[in-house]
């Protein structure tokens, strides 16, 4: 199992902070396709994801066990 | 000097020869909002040679509850942001050089205004600029230190070239639907936790201590108690345009920008933005409704009625309509703050 954590307003898309989901195997775009269907989340094609704390490019496998967040930039100031 | 600047210079990070090193260099803030505010405070109060600050906008009441330079005079003056920011800045230290300028951050005057200083603050609203100061950057090497906030969240990454990944690695294309402070809202204490970390990493560069840069991208939700900080090694992108190894800098390329046209015998002003995509009407309308303000669609547009007297209708392609401006500037400032 992978622990997805979630950032700014994809937490309250999501409406948790977390939630646990078998992604091991899965691509980072193949779980931002995933999610973006059973959440109804916004456009995920600019997320940054992290794998472990650690940046993630789209085509990065996930392992089992892995943390995985996303975390929308944001463009206020 | 020595008394004034006494606590900073007891720091052991910092100490004489860093407080001297600071005292003589010069730094760039694109934008005077609430980030822009409260770096440059930072900066001159630290002492630094130099600031040039540049914003094209003017200070309003909703601006009162977190950009800290202003007050209500300037409101009532309706002030421009650079220069309330260079009048207040000049009553807090009188010693450092203030260069204020009103107007948009363009490539072109971006890469004038960069050109002999020594960072660049990020202090902006929106990508597009912060693509634009991002080839600004590599191609004058010069570090720029990203910030941004909305709601309770905010994030920080220092980009220094030819050591950190840049922007464009990061994100590849530019979000055409970030949201904004006008659009999400935003607490004072998010501001003031971007400033510190930008701040901070500000003060490591001027005074020169590079090793102590922090490496990570952190992003920080006060609301709700999070906060991650990222290595960013594997996001280095050798055939990155801004920062690889044949680079075009494409934000500086005319196709790549944000077109402004006046339309012809009417008030409007239209938006051609520059990232390609489509934007979720349902949603923008969903959002803007809950904030307040009035908005009427249907399948190909949506149009929103805003505080002042314009009207700003947007298409599906994030194409817009300014109604009740022929200024390119406001226009602009306008769509930015609906749609980043």
């Amino acid at each position: 199992m992978n622990k997805v954590l979630f950032f700014a307003h994809l937490r309250d898309a999501v409406g948790k902070e977390s939630v646990m989901i078998d992604a091991a195997g899965n691509t980072v775009a193949e779980l931002k396709a995933k999610l973006t269907k059973v959440y109804k989340l916004p456009k995920m094609d600019v997320v940054m994801t992290a794998i472990n704390e650690e940046f993630a490019q789209n085509d990065e496998m996930i392992q089992e066990g892995d943390t995985i967040a996303f975390i929308p930039p944001v463009s206020g100031g | 000097m020595n008394e004034r600047y006494s606590r900073q210079i007891l720091f052991p990070g910092i100490g004489k020869e860093g407080q001297e090193k600071i005292s003589g260099k010069h730094v760039l803030i694109i934008g005077a909002g609430a980030l822009g505010a409260g770096n440059a405070e930072v900066l001159v109060r630290s002492g630094i040679g130099k600031v040039t600050i540049i914003d094209r906008d003017y200070v309003e009441e909703s601006n009162l509850q977190r950009q800290q330079l202003y007050t209500e005079e300037d409101v009532a003056e309706k002030l421009p942001k650079a220069v309330a920011a260079k009048k207040h800045l000049a009553m807090i230290n009188s010693a450092v050089k203030v260069q204020a300028h009103i107007g948009d951050a363009t490539p072109e005057v971006l890469e004038d205004l960069t050109r002999g200083v020594d960072l660049i603050m990020d202090a902006t609203d929106n990508f597009e600029t912060r693509m634009v100061i991002n080839d600004v950057s590599q191609k004058l090497q010069i570090p720029w230190i990203y910030g941004a906030c909305v709601g309770s969240f905010g994030m920080s990454f220092t980009i220094v070239p030819g050591k950190t990944p840049c922007l464009n690695c990061l994100l590849r294309t530019i979000p055409l639907q970030g949201l904004t402070c006008d659009t999400g809202g935003i607490i004072s204490p998010a501001v003031q936790m971007v400033i510190a970390h930008q701040t901070a990493e500000a003060l490591k560069i001027l005074a020169e201590d590079w090793d102590t840069l922090r490496k990570t991208f952190v992003s920080f939700d006060l609301w709700r108690n999070q906060y991650t900080s990222l290595k960013m090694s594997k996001a280095i992108n050798k055939d990155c345009l801004s920062c690889g190894s044949n680079p075009t800098y494409p934000y500086l390329e005319h196709e790549n920008r944000t077109k402004t046209a006046v339309l012809c015998g009417r008030d409007t002003v239209q938006i051609r933005p520059s990232a390609s995509g489509e934007i979720s009407l349902e949603q923008l309308a969903r959002q803007l409704s809950s904030l307040g303000y009035k908005t009427k669609g249907n399948p190909y547009l949506l149009s929103v009625e805003l505080e002042g007297r314009e009207r700003i209708v947007i298409f599906k392609d994030g194409r817009a309509l300014i109604h009740g401006t022929k200024d390119l500037t406001r226009a602009k400032t306008v769509y930015q703050k609906i749609l980043g």
